[in-house]
């Protein structure tokens, strides 16, 4: 192998590796506040992915009628709980209706814009949206009740919605894999190595993303109060931190980072219904390695599982993913031994 | 009303032994879900064409989803020959999945139309009857192709699956036999996120021709990756990428690909004096009624095969014996085996008791891709 | 014959006879499948339900019997019944491979490790030549016993489901034995089970072998129903499959398994025929309503429908039958004034923070002596030090004689040293007597096989016996079979006591045993502690209730941030001003 091919197998595990980061950051995201370990990250992407793509050819995407009854789902939910528990309809009402309000307007706005065409960016900018409003709902039906519930039982609907959101996938977006036009097709040579003008754009996203998580958890008071409810729950609902709250602004934040990430593959990545899944996967790994709780650290892992991929692909193609989740086993080892065990934990 | 009629099935079959229906009952067993879909989906989107009555009599087809899971298609199998008392069986359109129906089949004593080209199944090949033109004689079109073109040197970058394998095994030898030489084998997977890799390996190698397997839309990211590394050597694609598939996603970059093909997708190109002209007419005309302009598919056509030999040997069959019977099911096979010469969609097929696949070598046609549509070459 | 015994014979003859009934072939088939799966989900009871382990990898497991056996008998011309062991040996090691790895991680690490090697081997098994890649192995021959063969329908099934419901009773009669308790304390965190002299890793790995080897024995069995071994089932999606049966029937349950495994296989062939009606396309599409189902279960009903039924059908009350049974052996213990436990100069250091610093003070057979201090002063970190559950910066413990500075809690509960908890720690849904035969634990020697087959029911006789009469020595013989979950907080101190005296201690260590009791309630564990005493018992008891203290003590070791400050006879403490004013401040 010479440098040229090692350059290239960089660059190619690299970008690769900047989506991985991406997803690993809402994985870490996610758990941290929640304590949910979002199997289901990967679908955001897959529907971000394919709802662009349907848009491109005109139709009304699937997610739409999924977002609309979803949010019907949760605003019943809403209702009867505030009902059962504050006892005024009114509020209840109210209540209610808040959960519907954004989701509505979004899927009318896609109803009325799919047919008309509009150009690339806007398709991209609604779709964000669509699959952006998917979040906070699924937080609500699936995981609101469960708050308070272990660690393994939340892994556990995780599967269940993963399950959930693959199948629904497969009914709204069929069998067949899609490709969405690159966003910006300009070349740039970087010595040996070919720089398309989509990979600038992911390692700039990315790079944007991770900076502007790590200013909001760190600097802003809204993040600082995620953060808090990670670490006690009971203590943060008592300083007034309303848990609910923060676990569907959370699932905002995956369902936005999701959609982008599925943006940013869908020009260089045939995507199918079921791609979402193994690129979850090495995203959730990454953000192991970063034993769960570091930014900066999903961002190394991520750019790990990337390079060990590409190189992987190239020396033994057949054995690619042997490789990858075989080398995870002793990264893992190394990182349960050094955070200690925790009896509590267990 | 499937499922009612199942519930109906059950209580009566709880009370009573087996019951003879007048309906003539087909099991079908696809992938459509899985890295199988895209070649069992068409497929069922033909068979939904499938006549309602053959000869005077009902037919009744339950297409059962396999997931590209020989364990499921088994299954299905399973529940085809002891629940549903089929009369014949139409799986699967995957190698492994119709491999693992075959067992039960040959147990049943009912006939499996398969639409994969299944290896030779020893002392049960008798039951199955294979509607695909196999590897080999696809392989053949291909590598003779390659030979008028001067190609000297090939890769391979293919599905590491048992369709990237059938590929593999049949065109290893073909190649050494006509003088040409294997310079690089990759393999990747539909779901991969980037060949880029398996590309810059091959690219390095640099043959003459690279042959692609892989089905679908998912055989375009290996063609595209293959031209950003800035390959530029002849292209070759296999028969599950002779869909519209292939040209929607790869878009320009897929222009001059060289695709082997049966005839059926080629009708309106095929000489007046080719046997299937007519045939491949008929399909692409009632399935792109049906689906849309430009959507005829290979695989829909072996499945379009399959109902002209249904409508060829059950009248036959029924002379024999009544639907539901153990003997109409030995009637169908043996029909199957020796209805002679039949003109297919996909050529001139001829199952004799000796040989179950039917196609001689020349039934392979190879097209080009012109304009985002596939040229006869 | 006992209720007992008839369940189990009535289930024994239930699987021949039901083969028997003229049920349609395909009902036949669907419960060949469920029989499969369950023996799967039963294993994932245990490790998951009972030990608490999440495995997403057991597929990876079934995989391995599956192939292993494929091969073989298509390779070698070996005879299915001996490639089962061979299955089972090539399963049992590689998930002593993996256990070893992945069962030191803890919390969320072992799920994930889980997912990673179940995937490395799924694309493994998948791109091996040797294995057939993706197509798989095909041809194997049904298993026969001589001419018959027993490999597919009826006959498969009665094999099939005998092995099933043996392991079921098999796996019922270890979680009620020896083993089987120290299972279940896995659960609720590694600290008191050590404290009880069990090596939790070594469970673990024992748990995680038994669940690979019910796969590995699944695997067998399906590679010749089926006749194919291929890669798809054996994949990520399976194992998923597989703990969502048995979390569906109740993973805490192991009849939960099977109900789990059947209403799943049902449920998936019911709405593989009718989802496709019902939306108008074929495709599957039941994974959608398992995904919904799933999560529904774990909102309204977690503990899965087996908990519906057991409800209905409560436990049976244990039988006494172990009046008769022989005592078990006492240690030696030393004699009355003899040095027990000498700590010298022990120290803890976090980072910059001393905790402990070094400490020393003795006790003597017969006396209760009090670690007493103001908050903070690391009388809990002291004992968790001389119990072997931090381990010391510097220092030296003797313990009758022994050095035990460097052996971890379970060894030094060995030597004789038992001891309580500040906050309970005990196995809420186990009977007191159960709770408290833990404590027998190192008194014991039947291991998971006697106990599987049942035939450590002398030693288990013994071990009841004994926590019957420590039970009723410090006046709890009352609550001997009342789920421990139910008492209140005074009762259960008393059983922590008990289950400590079940170790047969040479010294006992109490770490606030009074906290939350009533006065009457405190009165009483004065007199236990005094009846301990005059029997020859030595205590060392960490407690703020000073009048207790002052009461029951003979001797006083007085701490403060980390330092000894004093230590003598109450009267000695209470007069000395340095003590005074750690605890009210100092006098102007």
């Amino acid at each position: 192998m010479d440098s040229s091919i090692a350059s290239i197998l960089l660059l190619d595990g690299v970008t690769n590796g900047a989506i991985y980061a991406l997803l690993g950051l809402a994985t870490v995201l996610v758990f941290t506040v929640t304590r949910i370990i979002f199997i289901p990250q990967g679908e955001f992407v897959a529907y971000g992915a394919l709802t662009l793509a349907m848009l491109q050819t005109g139709k009304v995407p699937g997610t739409v009628w999924l977002l609309l009854c979803l949010a019907l789902l949760a605003c019943v939910m809403e209702f009867v709980e505030r009902w059962r528990h504050l006892g005024d309809i009114n509020r209840a009402l109210k209540a209610g209706l808040k959960t519907l309000a954004f989701p509505l307007l979004i899927a009318l706005l896609s109803i009325w814009a799919a047919p008309q065409q509009f150009p690339l960016w806007v398709q991209a900018a609604l779709s964000v949206a669509i699959v952006t409003a998917f979040g906070p709902l699924v937080y609500r039906v699936a995981y609101q009740s469960l708050e308070a519930a272990t660690p393994l039982v939340l892994l556990i609907v995780s599967v269940g919605v993963h399950f959930a959101m693959t199948g629904l996938g497969l009914l709204f977006f069929g069998a067949e894999g899609f490709r969405n036009p690159s966003f910006w097709d300009e070349r740039f040579a970087l010595g040996p190595v070919a720089l398309s003008g989509q990979t600038v754009i992911i390692f700039v996203v990315s790079l944007a993303l991770i900076v502007l998580m790590w200013l909001y958890f760190e600097k802003s008071l809204r993040g600082k109060a995620l953060r808090a409810t990670a670490v006690n729950r009971t203590g943060a609902r008592l300083m007034g931190i309303s848990t609910h709250a923060s676990g569907q602004l959370t699932f905002l934040l995956a369902a936005l980072i999701g959609a982008l990430s599925g943006l940013l593959i869908g020009p260089t990545t045939t995507v199918f219904y079921d791609s979402g899944f193994l690129i979850g996967l090495k995203g959730f790994v990454a953000a192991v390695i970063a034993g769960l709780s570091s930014y900066p650290g999903a961002l190394v892992g991520a750019l790990f599982v990337g390079i060990v991929e590409a190189f992987g692909a190239f020396w033994a193609s057949a054995f690619k993913e042997v490789i990858v989740f075989t080398l995870v086993l002793p990264i893992l080892l190394v990182r349960s031994l050094r955070s200690g065990h925790s009896d509590e934990e267990h | 009303m499937q499922l009612k009629k199942t519930l109906l099935a059950l209580a009566i079959t709880a009370v009573s032994s087996t019951a003879a229906l007048a309906d003539i009952k087909v099991g079908v067993s696809l992938s459509l879900t899985g890295p199988g879909s895209g070649l069992g989906i068409p497929m069922q989107k033909q068979l939904q064409l499938f006549p309602k009555t053959i000869a005077g009599e009902k037919v009744e087809l339950t297409i059962l989803d396999d997931a590209s899971d020989p364990g499921k298609a088994a299954a299905n199998a399973r529940r085809f020959v002891t629940e549903d008392k089929v009369d014949v069986i139409f799986g699967a359109n995957l190698t492994p999945t119709s491999a693992a129906i075959t067992p039960i089949a040959f147990d049943a004593k009912t006939a499996q139309v398969s639409g994969a080209p299944v290896p030779p199944q020893a002392e049960k090949e008798s039951i199955i009857f294979r509607l695909p033109q196999g590897f080999k004689v696809m392989s053949h079109a291909v590598v003779e192709h390659m030979k008028k073109q001067g190609v000297k040197t090939v890769g391979f970058l293919g599905y590491a699956d048992g369709y990237g394998q059938g590929w593999l095994v049949n065109m290893k030898p073909m190649l050494e036999a006509s003088g040409m030489k294997l310079v690089g084998e990759e393999r990747f997977a539909r779901a991969d996120t980037s060949v880029t890799p398996q590309a810059l390996k091959l690219n390095a190698a640099n043959p003459d021709a690279i042959l692609v397997v892989a089905s679908g839309s998912g055989a375009a990211m290996p063609q595209l990756a293959l031209a950003e590394r800035g390959y530029k050597g002849k292209i070759y694609q296999t028969h599950a990428a002779a869909t519209p598939d292939l040209t929607r996603v790869g878009g320009k970059t897929v222009e001059g690909t060289f695709v082997v093909s049966g005839p059926a997708l080629l009708g309106d190109q095929l000489p007046d004096n080719h046997p299937s002209k007519k045939q491949a007419l008929n399909f692409v005309a009632n399935f792109e009624k049906a689906n849309g302009a430009n959507t005829r598919n290979q695989f829909a056509g072996h499945a379009y095969d399959f109902q002209v030999a249904m409508e060829k040997i059950i009248p036959m069959a029924l002379k024999k014996a009544k639907p539901g019977t153990p003997e109409f099911r030995m009637a169908i096979r043996d029909s199957l085996e020796t209805m002679g010469r039949t003109v297919f969609a996909h050529g001139v097929m001829n199952w004799t008791a000796a040989d179950h696949e039917g196609y001689t070598l020349e039934t392979g046609v190879m097209t080009k891709v012109v304009d985002g549509k596939f040229k006869v070459e | 014959m006992n209720k007992k015994n008839l369940t189990i014979l009535l289930l024994a003859l239930a699987v021949p006879v039901t083969a028997w009934l003229p049920l349609p072939d395909f009902w036949i088939a669907q419960l060949n499948y469920i029989g499969l799966y369950a023996l799967v989900s039963l294993g994932l009871v245990l490790l998951t339900g009972v030990g608490g382990l999440t495995s997403f990898g057991q597929a990876a497991f079934v995989g391995i019997g599956a192939y292993t056996t494929a091969w073989l008998t298509l390779n070698t011309g070996m005879s299915p019944w001996l490639t089962l062991f061979v299955g089972m040996a090539l399963t049992g090691v590689s998930a002593l491979v993996v256990g070893f790895i992945t069962l030191r991680m803890s919390g969320h690490y072992l799920p994930l490790a889980t997912i990673a090697w179940g995937l490395s081997l799924y694309y493994l098994m998948g791109n091996l030549d040797v294995l057939g890649k993706y197509d798989g192995l095909q041809g194997l021959k049904s298993l026969s016993i001589g001419a018959i063969d027993i490999g597919q329908g009826r006959l498969f099934f009665v094999l099939c489901w005998a092995i099933l419901i043996a392991g079921a009773l098999a796996l019922t009669h270890l979680l009620d034995s020896r083993p089987g308790r120290a299972i279940r304390s896995l659960k609720g965190g590694t600290q008191m089970a050590e404290a009880m002299g069990i090596s939790t890793f070594r469970y673990k790995v024992t748990i995680f072998l038994i669940a690979a080897l019910f796969a590995s024995i699944a695997g067998w069995l399906l590679a010749h129903f089926q006749r194919t071994v291929n890669p798809s089932a054996f994949g990520l999606k399976m194992g998923i499959e597989y703990l969502f049966m048995a979390v569906i029937g109740g993973v805490g349950h192991v009849w939960g398994a099977i109900v789990g495994a059947g209403l799943v296989k049902l449920l998936d062939d019911y709405l593989q025929v009718a989802l496709p009606a019902l939306i108008g396309t074929s495709g599957s599409y039941e994974v959608i309503v398992f995904g919904i189902a799933l999560v529904l279960v774990l909102k309204y009903l977690p503990d899965g429908l087996w908990s519906v039924v057991a409800r209905k059908f409560p436990k049976a009350q244990r039988v006494v039958d172990w009046q008769d049974a022989a005592d078990l052996p006492v240690r030696a213990k030393p004699a009355i004034g003899e040095p027990v436990l000498v700590v010298d100069k022990i120290r803890k250091q976090f980072g910059g923070l001393v905790a402990v610093n070094d400490i020393s003070f003795d006790i003597a057979a017969g006396q209760i002596v009090g670690l007493i201090g103001p908050n903070g002063a690391g009388k809990s970190t002291t004992f968790n030090l001389v119990t072997g559950v931090l381990s010391k910066t510097s220092g030296r413990v003797t313990f009758c004689g022994q050095d035990v500075s460097a052996l971890p809690s379970r060894e030094i509960s060995r030597q004789g040293m038992a001891r309580t908890f500040q906050h309970v720690k005990m196995i809420a849904d186990m009977t007191v007597l159960e709770n408290v035969a833990m404590g027998a634990y190192t008194r014991g020697s039947s291991g998971v096989v006697s106990s599987m087959l049942r035939t450590n029911q002398a030693e288990e006789q013994r071990l009841m016996k004994e926590a019957q009469r420590q039970l009723e020595r410090i006046g709890m013989g009352a609550y001997m079979h009342e789920q421990a979950g139910n008492l209140a907080m005074g009762p259960q101190r008393l059983m922590e006591i008990a289950r400590a005296l079940c170790c047969d201690p040479a010294l006992l260590l109490l770490d606030e045993p009074a906290a939350g009791l009533r006065h009457k309630e405190k009165q009483g564990l004065i007199a236990v502690l005094r009846q301990l005493q005059g029997e020859g018992m030595s205590i060392l008891l960490v407690e703020h209730d000073m009048d207790l203290v002052m009461d029951v003590c003979d001797q006083l070791v007085v701490m403060e941030f980390g330092t000894l400050l004093t230590r003598g006879t109450p009267a000695e403490v209470q007069a000395n001003p340095a003590v005074r004013a750690a605890y009210l401040g100092t006098e102007h």
